[in-house]
């Protein structure tokens, strides 16, 4: 990815507040014509769409062979 | 007339204290209360004092100890393991190198990190023979018991407990992916000789490929958002709390939470998209 990462962080932790519904027309305001930043955004919230349980179980299952 | 007191001998004196606090830690159990120990307690008493003498006035022990830099290479020794009494030496040395890495000594930060590795290697060895199959194994376990190994039951000081944290996330961090290579080379082959560590194993060979994905994915979160993603390897690779892990970097537990979800989405994306 390109662009400036801290606004990828900044707009990301702002658009999960709005309501779903709401989003495409936050992210067409706040991005304000930065193309790339709003499909970033957009990428990043997919994923959160799908997280489930991602990374929070720790790495390491264990059984004794 | 008074007798002088020779400088080794207040310097023997401490670090006896030193040891006669140090935890016992019987084979395979963990201290229940070693988490609230290392982070409810207040940060100053009177122990401060004394150990920042003994970190400060043997300057000569920032030398590594050969057998370290050997482990660090990957030589390991697989008959030294398991239920070592806590080290003497090894307590010293990490303290040493705390107040060394604060003092700016960029050196002292790899060796600490050379000392921790070792000791959770050890440790998580001692936990295969200790308990039965199945048992799965705690990274946040492991980590705060190679404190109290390491550090002892003082009171730590804010500095020392961040930079212990960050070298045991990445010492953590470093174990696991290093056991996910050789057993995916045994997978698909290569040559493999068993090392204690291997026996815990991982359900499956697909977490062990998740592993070294998300390893992966973490390199290149890292170039862009640093911060991030030194709060994933606390998170995930040294078991930290979000709680504990803003304590560490410093940051609110609002921030720390809202980094944590942005670095999971982050290398989900980065990770689904290869």
């Amino acid at each position: 990815m390109s662009g400036d990462p801290d606004r990828e962080l900044v707009v990301f932790t702002e658009a999960l507040k709005v309501p779903v519904q709401e989003r495409a027309t936050f992210l067409e305001r706040i991005c304000a014509g930065d193309e790339n930043l709003r499909q970033t955004v957009e990428a990043l919230l997919r994923a959160h769409d799908r997280l489930g349980n991602f990374l929070e179980e720790p790495p390491t299952g264990a059984s004794v062979e | 007339m008074k007798p002088i007191e020779q400088p080794g001998d207040a310097m023997a004196k401490l670090v006896e204290a030193m040891q006669a606090r140090s935890p016992r830690i019987e084979h395979g159990g963990l201290g229940a209360n070693s988490h609230d120990r290392l982070f409810k307690q207040p940060l100053l008493t009177k122990w401060t004092d004394s150990s920042e003498c003994v970190r400060t006035s043997d300057p000569g022990r920032l030398a590594l100890p050969l057998e370290n830099t050997e482990n660090a290479s990957g030589a390991w020794r697989a008959g030294k393991v398991a239920s070592e009494p806590p080290e003497a030496d090894n307590m010293k040395d990490a303290t040493v190198m705390l107040a060394a890495i604060e003092a700016g000594d960029s050196k002292a930060a790899e060796q600490l990190l050379v000392l921790v590795y070792d000791e959770l290697r050890r440790l998580a060895a001692s936990k295969i023979a200790g308990e039965a199959p199945g048992q799965t194994l705690q990274p946040t376990a492991l980590v705060h018991e190679a404190w109290l190994r390491l550090v002892g039951d003082q009171s730590p000081s804010f500095k020392d407990r961040e930079h212990f944290f960050r070298a045991s996330a990445e010492a953590m961090r470093r174990l696991l992916i290093d056991r996910a290579r050789r057993k995916h080379t045994k997978r698909h082959g290569g040559g493999y000789q068993r090392i204690d560590f291997d026996a815990f194993d991982v359900a499956a060979p697909a977490v062990d490929d998740q592993l070294l994905a998300v390893n992966e994915a973490l390199d290149k979160l890292a170039l862009e958002h640093p911060v991030q993603a030194e709060l994933v390897k606390l998170r995930y690779f040294a078991g930290l709390t979000n709680e504990e892990v803003s304590q560490v970097l410093g940051i609110s537990l609002s921030t720390a939470k809202n980094y944590w979800t942005f670095a999971r989405a982050w290398l989900l994306n980065e990770m689904d998209g290869n």
